[in-house]
Formats: structure tokens, C-alpha cells, sequence
């Protein structure tokens, strides 16, 4: 009888195949010839003769044989894998439930971590859809997307004259461009209702598109000629969401003229779809030629202005130029550009102050968000990602359970001849078609979570950040993917194929009991581990995440010096309506009075800047007998405000009196300071009476000190700030009219009862001043505090559902545990135990098991905390409270988890446990 | 010892398949033998040419080798047609027939 057996692939074996087949072939003819009556030797020489180069067969066989091999070597691979597959989604299929589960829970983890890491891919890492973005360089700070600033000359933006030096005296790049803030823009299109729209828009330079390299996807975009001639270009180029928006992509929208701030403004041009801008959270709708700014802007002349700053620039580096080089050359340009064309004083006052100019790579655009969504986004990331290592230790858990509850199964398979790695590949199939599944589901959940996001993130400030998947979001999701087979497979997997063949047949019946006794070795001490592991990661997210929540609640409940719960801020915008002089003193003030007729108000003022708008001013001054020892330490924040300011909002007067109607003339010039101002300044000294120089080296006088309030920042410490009259005639510092107006109305009960009314006030006095916001403070500084309330929010959830599963596993482990031990239990009841000792025992060991966990996870979790540090606000990165309340809840969870487990041990019967062994 | 010839190139391969169709499975002796046999000794299989002959079927797909124990206990390779071994066969014979009656025709005197 012939016995076939199986050809394994080694170079060795095929070698002596062949030398044994061809030996056994001259051997058969030798035979033959010494039947035919040759002596052995003859008959063996003449086998050799009649074979002919055996050597030369020999090596043409081995080739052929080993590319034979291969070839069935790799057939047979992918035929098992073939049958993996097929075995994997059969066995997954008949336990849907628990595919479902696993599925669920790992997508999750997947969608979070990709929603997450999607955001910071678009947000921190991706370069601007312009071709080579790695040539540009950002010249300004690149964060200031929205800002302008006037009186002196600044480091981080840049005036128009500026940039013009820059673009015609500079050696490094090949070209720069300009942008800057429109501020709103009111927009009618003819042939629609009428309202005014307000598209985002931004000022550029003419060269703008040619120097990115961005095309016109219809019409045409403007070029260098729109730089030409100040105020002669009124066209603008579109973006093509914008054009699909509001023109429903219609072809005849180009060539169309529109209103834009009351002048006539033509569409040239739509840009590429992917293409929506140099600043990153914020995409454009609208370009306009930067030289139309003080047409469509008329009270501000800033195109000729050197000490207004409000530009950004990109440039592109010429071959050969590093940014090194780049950096140093602009700043000195600059720099003596500055100090060239500035009065004396303000060049030794901007020399004082560094000059040193921003410079840095600009391949990223510029980005308001990046570096307010920076650090949320890391801790966010770091959460997801133990999120994921916890749902992977609970699926790890329920596989390895399952791996058990199968032990028969494998015990029957390598019965059956099946290999050991056969079946750990059987069993890493399954795993990576759950994690496959997981992803394809998980991408989903990103998409779903990442918009979700970017809605919560962007609470009362719309941001649009472009989250189309992308090759580096997919290649994450796949990574994590793998990371997370090789997290959750390859332990239980391993472990399932070492099975004692004899003892798990020897077992009757495919139970848990009985087929665990096939497994070498003890299930539990892994299962426990890995609670223990989830204990541990769970105490890190809790810690955290109760830390965020305690610093939110440290931040809301910070003192702002004013009375937070009965202001409403009316936001108007007073420029676009060409208020000058008289007549803009005549509405202010006839709003005021209108307004404080409104049922319900009690008091109100005005102001330019207002109380958390986002819109800051700031200055420098000279202070006779005060020496700065840093560059900062002249500037001081200020704000244009109306008569009995300080009192209106509810702010504290320390000394001198609050501004009155009679200041608005400017004669005698005065001014009210806060309290870090007078101390900073004036330390141990009375601030009331004394007077500040500014750059024109005109005097004013301090007449009070209000308390200290937090007008746009509930973080940090508040800032030195002036209050100068709104209203006022005469003009001591430059401030130049005021461009905005808002109204800061003080009521008597709920604020935002009185909302409407106060809207129709306004109205009544002017119908066609366009009302920007009518909020209460609450709600504005709930806006401010937007990226720590979603972190906090989010960080929670992420420990909630952490704890949830630590839970679920630890129920799982105990009940299993208990299980087994019942036979025990019942001897102990048998000998006397009480119930209250069984439950005792019980809860004694779960709590064990979380103890190790917390022994693991408490250290790392102080370590990570410090990593919050920066965004934690009066609380310790070791918080004392923190620590406790996480450690409680996770402990209590666990109890109660193992509570019902331990009753159910307690009522085991002696004798039916007994009975069971 | 009779005058042997030489087996046609191109033809061993369709000799082999023929060879194996009417047998269940030989080892390469025996492939020789039956061939040599059933020409009535006038073809010569040379070994040179049968066994990398053999292997490249093989690796076609036409041929499967299995080892196993001759009647005197000896191991050989025992080969055995396959299905795409038996169509191959069949696509070789009426080739082999076209072109043998065409040179029939060519050679019969007019």
C-alpha cells in the first residue's frame, strides 16, 4: 500500500527528490541490464552512458521543481486564507450578537480616534491646496487673521506701505502677497429681497492667485494690474462653494455686479472647488483687490497709512533661498523701513520694543483656530486613544471567553492534523475581519463625529474647516486598525491554540466548565489582567477629564468686576451707515436715550469694543518716571466709552469719578484706568490726577480707577486698560471715529426678556443700521469659553464610557470567576460561611483586582495630568479633589458591578454545588 | 540491438500524455518503458529530455506527482494526468493529426 505524504517546501527536500528520482531511474535500468545478463558494474556504467549530462538534468529538474514548489506553496497560502475567510465570516455571522457588539464597540473607538485626528489633520498638519506650498513663508503673525491695528508701527502685521516696500525692495522672494481683513461686508445682490448678506470676504493683493497658483475654475481671477491705480478695480473673484451657494453654480453669475458696502463691485471669477482660501478655519467666499479698501471701507483711509497694521503676507522663496536666510533678511528690511519712515519717537519706541519681526514657514496659511484648537485637540487625541486601548482590552476579554467556550472546537481541529499556527491564523483572521469591519463602520462615525465636532466646536462662531477624507485620514484609520487587531487578537488567539488536546476531549459536554478544562494553564489570571489594564487606563481618562471639568467650573465662576447676569450687548455696525462728527455723536447718543426708555432697562451705556466681542485695541504710551523693562510693558489695552461707563455695567469705582457727558469734548483730556494699570504704573502711589503721554506727546489726565473686570477673557489675568470718551471732539491720541458701536444695557431682571424689545428700539431710531447681535453676557462668555466647554464635555463622555466598560468587564470576569468557584463557595456555605462572608470574599476580590489597576493607573494618570497643565485654570495637575472624586467613582462602579455577582454566589446551595463538581 | 530512433521534438510531451491516459499513474521509468514498448522498440525516450519534460508539466498543471512505494518497496515519484492535462492531450492529438495528414499529402506521389 502507498502512502502519500505531504511535500514540504525546503531547498534541501528538493534537492533530494530529485537525486531520488533520478537515482531510482538508473537504478531500474541497471536492473534491467544485469536481467539481460551484464555484470553489476557494466550495467551501472552503461545506465550512466545511456542517461547522458545527469548532472545538467539534475540542475534543470531542481529549477523547475523549486518554481513548481513555490508556486503550491503560495496556492496553498491563499487557498487558507481563502478558507480563514470563509470559516471567519460563517463563525461571525452565526454569533451576530456578539459580532455586533464587538463591531459597535470598536467602531467607536476607530471613528473617535479617526474624527479626531481628521480635525488635526486638517486643522495642524495639512499644507494649503497651492502648489509647492513648502516655498511660502508666512511674514506676520499668522494667527492674527482678523486684526488691525493703528497708532503704531507693529511686528506681527504689516501696513500697506510696508508691504509695498517688501514686495519692491526684497531679494528672496520670488513674490509676495497681501492679505487682509475685510471686517463684515454687506453685500446685495440685485434681483434678490434686498436684505444685506455677509459674505466672508478678504482684501489681496492682485498677484494673490498667480503666486499661490490657484487657476480661475470660471471667468477669470484678478492679477497684478488690480495693485495699479488705488480705489480703480471694484471687481472680485468668488469662491466656488459661494458661487454654488448663493449662484447655484450659474455661469451668467460671472460678469454679474453686485453691492458690496454701497459700490458697485463685478464678479470676474469662480475659484477651484478645492480651494477656499489661505486660512484654515475660516474659508472665503469673496476676493477682493486690496487697493478697494478705502473705497469699500470709507471711514478708514489705511492704504496710506504706515502705522496702520493689518497685513499678512506670504512670500515665495526664490530656488536656492532657505527660510533662515529668508527670516533675516525680511526682518532687517523691515525693520529699517520702519524705523526709516516713522517720526523719531515712534522709531526709538518700536526699536525699544524688539523688532522682531514674524517670520516663519507659511505652508500651512494662517489659522485664528490652530492655535486656540492646538492643545484641545492633543488632549482630546491622547483621550481617544486610551478610549480605543480600553475597548480593545474588552473585546480582547470577550474573544479570550470565547476562545474558551471554543476549546473543543480547537481541541477537534488539531485532532484533525490542523496545525498550532494554523489556527492562531485562523483566529487573527477573525480578528482582523472585526477590525475591518470596525473600520469601514468607524469611518462612518468619523464622518458623522468629526462634522458633530466642528458643530459643537464652533458654537456661535461659524468655522469651516475642510474635512474631506483624505489618503493620511484612511492610512490612520487602517493603522489603527492593525494596531488594534494586534491589541485585542493576537493575546486570546495565542492563547485558544494551546490547547491539552486530551483533557478538552475528555471533557463531555462543550460548556464553559467543561471545556476550560482543556486549556493549559489558568484563563483568569490574563482575563484579570486585562480588567486591571482597564482599571488603570480608565483612572487616567476619569482624572483627566474631572480635572477639565473642575477648571470649566473654576472659569465660569470667575469674578468678571461687573454684573454678569444683567447685561445685553447690542453690536452695531455704525460705520458701514457713514456716521461722521456730529452726526455720529447725535445717533449714539440719541440710541442711548432711546433704548433706556425700554421697559425693563435700567441703565445704559456704549462703547467701540465693547464686552466679549473678540475686538481688542491696544496702544502704546510714555509715563513720565516709569521705566519699561520689557517691550510690553508700554503697551495697555483701552476702549472708546460712553458717559458713566464704569457705573453702567456694574464695575466697581475705587477712586476719582466715572466719565460724564461733560468729558465727551475732550477739554480737559482725561481718561479712567483699571486697577492693574494704576498698580502696574503707579504702584503704592494714587493713580487719580496723574498724566500719560502718548506718541504725540499730548498729556492725559487719569480722573478714576474703576476695579478690575474681564472684558474678553475669562482666563488668564486681566490686562492694563484705559477708557477714553467715545464722543469725542477733540482727538489727543489719534484714535480716529470709532467704527463700531455697541451698547452694553443693563436690566433689571432676566436679560434676555427684554432682547426683543431692545432690538426694536434700536430700529425705531434707525431701520437701516445693521444690527450684528443682541446678547446677553451670559451667552457671550459662554462662547468665549467654547474650546474648554467642549473639551471638558467630550473628555467626560470619553470617561463615562470608559468606566461603562471597565464596569461590563468586570461583571464578566466576576461572574465567570464565580462560576467556577462555585463548588467551593458551597463548601465554604456547607462549613458554616455566612452570606454576608461570601459577598464579602467576593467583593474583597474584585476590589483586589481594581486596586492593582489603580496601583498601575494612578501614577501614570499624575504623569499625563501634567500634560494639561496649560489648559487647567485654578486647578493643581496633582488636584487632590480630582483624584478622589475619580478614584470614588470608579470604586463605587465596581462595586456596584460585582454587587449582583457576589448575591448570586451568596445564594449558592451547598448541595447543588456540591453536587456540580 | 534493433536501430532506435529519436522521438520527434515537440511530440515527447503528447507521447507522455498519451502514455499516462491509458495507465491510472507511472513513475518515470515505467513512462519510458510503456513508451519505448508501444513503439515497438523504434522510439527512444532519452532521460535528458523526459524528466525536465516531466517537471514542466508539471508546473503546467498537466501532470500531479505523488510519492510513493514500487511493488519492490522502493520510493518513486508516481505521476498522474490531470484533467487540464486530459484536454491538453486531446488539443495535441488534432493538432498533431491536421499537420500529419497534411504532410501525408505533401508526400504522396501525385
Amino acid at each position: 500500500m502507498r502512502r502519500v505524504f505531504r511535500i514540504p517546501f525546503a531547498r534541501g527536500h528538493i534537492a533530494r527528490e530529485v537525486d531520488d528520482e533520478l537515482s531510482f531511474h538508473l537504478e531500474m535500468r541497471a536492473q534491467r541490464l544485469i536481467a539481460a545478463g551484464w555484470t553489476p558494474d557494466a550495467a551501472r556504467r552503461e545506465a550512466l552512458r545511456q542517461f547522458g549530462d545527469v548532472d545538467g538534468v539534475r540542475q534543470d529538474c531542481l529549477v523547475m521543481d523549486e518554481q513548481r514548489e513555490r508556486a503550491m506553496h503560495r496556492a496553498n497560502v491563499i487557498g487558507e486564507l481563502q478558507q480563514d475567510i470563509a470559516y471567519a465570516l460563517r463563525t461571525l455571522r452565526r454569533n451576530f450578537g456578539f459580532t455586533a457588539v464587538i463591531v459597535s464597540a470598536l467602531a467607536l473607538g476607530i471613528g473617535a480616534n479617526t474624527a479626531i485626528f481628521s480635525l488635526i489633520d486638517a486643522v495642524l498638519v495639512r499644507s494649503l491646496p497651492v502648489s509647492h506650498p513648502e516655498q511660502l513663508v508666512a511674514i506676520g503673525d499668522p494667527t492674527r487673521v482678523g486684526s488691525m491695528s493703528s497708532g503704531s508701527p507693529r511686528t506681527d502685521l504689516l501696513s500697506y506701505p510696508l508691504f509695498r516696500d517688501l514686495r519692491d525692495q526684497n531679494h528672496v522672494f520670488s513674490g509676495v502677497l497681501a492679505s487682509g481683513r475685510t471686517d463684515r461686508l454687506d453685500v446685495r445682490i440685485e434681483g434678490t429681497s434686498g436684505e444685506f448678506e455677509h459674505p466672508r470676504g478678504r482684501f489681496v493683493s492682485g498677484n494673490y492667485f498667480s503666486l499661490l497658483g490657484v487657476p480661475a475654475f470660471a471667468g477669470r481671477t484678478f492679477d497684478a494690474s488690480a495693485d495699479a491705480v488705488l480705489g480703480a478695480s471694484p471687481i472680485a473673484t468668488i469662491s466656488y462653494g459661494y458661487w454654488t451657494r448663493r449662484f447655484h453654480n450659474d455661469p451668467s453669475a460671472i460678469g454679474r455686479t453686485i453691492l458690496v458696502n454701497g459700490t458697485k463691485i463685478t464678479i470676474v471669477g469662480v475659484t477651484p472647488p478645492s480651494f477656499s482660501g489661505e486660512i484654515v478655519g475660516s474659508s472665503t467666499d469673496m476676493w477682493l483687490p486690496i487697493t478697494m479698501y478705502d473705497v469699500l471701507r470709507p471711514n478708514q483711509k489705511v492704504l496710506d497709512d504706515r502705522l496702520t497694521s493689518w497685513i499678512l503676507v506670504l512670500g515665495r522663496l526664490q530656488p536656492g533661498v532657505t527660510l533662515t536666510q529668508a527670516k533675516q533678511r525680511v526682518s532687517e528690511l523691515l525693520k529699517r523701513d520702519i524705523v526709516a519712515n516713522a517720526n523719531p519717537q515712534i522709531a526709538k519706541a518700536f526699536l525699544d520694543r524688539g523688532a522682531k519681526y514674524y517670520v516663519s514657514s507659511g505652508s500651512k496659511g494662517f489659522s485664528r483656530v490652530r492655535n486656540t484648537f492646538q492643545a484641545p485637540l492633543l488632549t482630546l487625541m491622547i483621550g481617544v486613544g486610551l478610549l480605543l486601548c480600553i475597548i480593545c482590552a474588552n473585546v480582547a476579554n470577550l474573544l479570550l471567553a470565547r476562545a474558551i467556550a471554543r476549546g473543543r472546537e480547537m481541541a477537534v481541529r488539531l485532532a484533525l492534523g490542523a496545525s498550532r499556527s494554523r489556527l492562531v491564523r485562523q483566529l487573527l483572521t477573525e480578528s482582523a475581519i472585526l477590525a475591518l469591519l470596525s473600520a469601514a463602520v468607524g469611518l462612518l462615525v468619523a464622518w458623522w463625529g468629526s462634522r458633530a465636532l466642528l458643530a459643537l466646536a464652533s458654537d456661535g462662531a461659524p468655522m469651516s474647516i475642510n474635512l474631506g477624507t483624505d489618503v493620511s485620514v484612511l492610512a490612520f484609520t487602517l493603522g489603527v486598525s492593525v494596531l488594534a487587531v494586534a491589541l485585542f487578537g493576537v493575546v486570546p488567539a495565542l492563547r485558544a491554540s494551546r490547547v491539552d488536546l486530551a483533557a478538552a476531549m475528555r471533557a463531555q459536554s462543550p460548556s464553559v466548565a467543561g471545556s476550560a478544562s482543556g486549556m493549559r494553564g489558568e484563563r483568569l489570571p490574563l482575563a484579570k489582567l486585562l480588567i486591571a489594564g482597564q482599571v488603570a487606563l480608565s483612572v487616567v481618562l476619569l482624572i483627566g477629564a474631572a480635572m477639565l471639568v473642575r477648571s470649566l467650573r473654576n472659569v465660569q465662576a470667575v469674578d468678571v468686576g461687573m454684573d454678569r447676569d444683567h447685561l445685553v450687548l447690542v453690536d452695531l455696525d455704525i460705520g458701514s451707515r457713514g456716521y461722521h462728527g456730529e452726526r455720529l455723536a447725535n445717533a449714539v447718543h440719541s440710541l442711548r436715550d432711546r433704548v433706556a426708555t425700554v421697559p425693563g432697562v435700567s441703565a445704559v451705556t456704549f462703547s467701540e469694543n465693547g464686552i466679549f466681542s473678540g475686538t481688542e485695541s491696544s496702544t502704546t504710551l510714555e509715563i513720565p518716571g516709569f521705566t519699561a523693562r520689557t517691550p510690553d510693558d508700554t503697551t495697555v489695552a483701552y476702549d472708546q466709552v460712553g458717559p458713566d461707563y464704569a457705573t453702567a455695567i456694574g464695575a466697581k469705582l475705587i477712586a476719582g469719578r466715572d466719565l460724564r457727558s461733560s468729558d465727551e469734548p475732550m477739554l480737559p483730556r482725561v481718561v479712567l484706568a483699571n486697577q492693574s494699570f494704576a498698580k502696574f504704573y503707579f504702584p503704592g502711589q494714587n493713580a487719580v490726577g496723574k498724566y500719560l503721554h502718548f506718541n504725540d506727546s499730548v498729556a492725559v489726565q487719569i480722573v478714576g480707577i474703576v476695579a478690575d473686570t474681564r472684558d474678553h477673557d475669562l482666563e488668564g489675568q486681566p490686562a492694563r486698560r484705559l477708557y477714553f470718551p467715545y464722543v469725542h471732539a477733540d482727538d489727543p491720541k489719534n484714535l480716529g471715529e470709532p467704527g463700531s458701536l455697541r451698547l452694553e444695557v443693563r436690566t433689571v431682571g432676566d436679560p434676555s426678556a427684554v432682547v426683543q424689545r431692545i432690538r426694536r428700539a434700536v430700529v425705531s431710531v434707525d431701520p437701516s443700521l445693521p444690527i450684528d447681535g443682541v446678547d446677553p453676557l451670559p451667552t457671550l462668555m459662554r462662547q468665549s469659553i467654547r474650546e474648554e466647554r467642549l473639551v471638558a464635555r467630550l473628555a467626560s463622555a470619553f470617561g463615562a464610557f470608559a468606566l461603562l466598560l471597565a464596569a461590563i468587564g468586570l461583571y464578566g470576569v466576576m461572574t465567570y470567576a464565580i462560576t467556577r468557584r462555585t463548588g467551593e463557595i458551597g463548601l465554604r456555605v456547607a462549613l458554616g460561611a455566612q452570606r454576608g462572608d461570601v459577598v464579602r470574599m467576593v467583593l474583597f476580590d474584585a476590589l483586589r483586582l481594581v486596586g492593582f489597576g489603580l496601583v498601575i493607573g494612578l501614577p501614570v494618570a499624575l504623569m499625563s495630568t501634567r500634560l494639561l497643565r496649560t489648559q487647567l485654570h485654578g486647578v493643581d495637575s496633582a488636584d487632590p479633589v480630582s483624584i478622589v472624586v475619580a478614584v470614588g467613582v470608579l470604586v463605587s462602579s465596581a462595586v456596584v458591578a460585582v454587587l449582583l455577582p457576589a448575591l448570586r454566589a451568596a445564594r449558592v446551595s451547598p448541595i447543588v454545588a456540591l453536587r456540580a463538581e | 540491438m534493433a536501430i532506435r530512433d529519436e522521438i520527434p521534438p515537440g511530440t515527447l510531451e503528447m507521447l507522455i500524455l498519451k502514455t499516462l491516459a491509458s495507465q491510472r499513474e507511472l513513475h518515470g521509468f515505467e513512462i519510458a518503458d510503456a513508451i519505448e514498448r508501444r513503439s515497438g522498440d523504434v522510439l527512444h525516450v532519452e532521460e535528458g529530455s523526459l524528466y525536465p519534460a516531466l517537471q514542466r508539466m508539471l508546473i503546467k498543471g498537466w501532470l500531479v506527482g505523488e510519492w510513493g512505494r514500487t511493488a519492490e518497496n522502493r520510493r518513486a515519484r508516481y505521476y498522474k494526468l490531470t484533467p487540464a492535462g486530459r484536454k491538453q492531450l486531446d488539443a495535441e492529438l488534432s493538432s498533431y493529426r491536421r499537420v500529419s495528414v497534411a504532410i501525408d499529402r505533401i508526400l504522396k506521389p501525385a
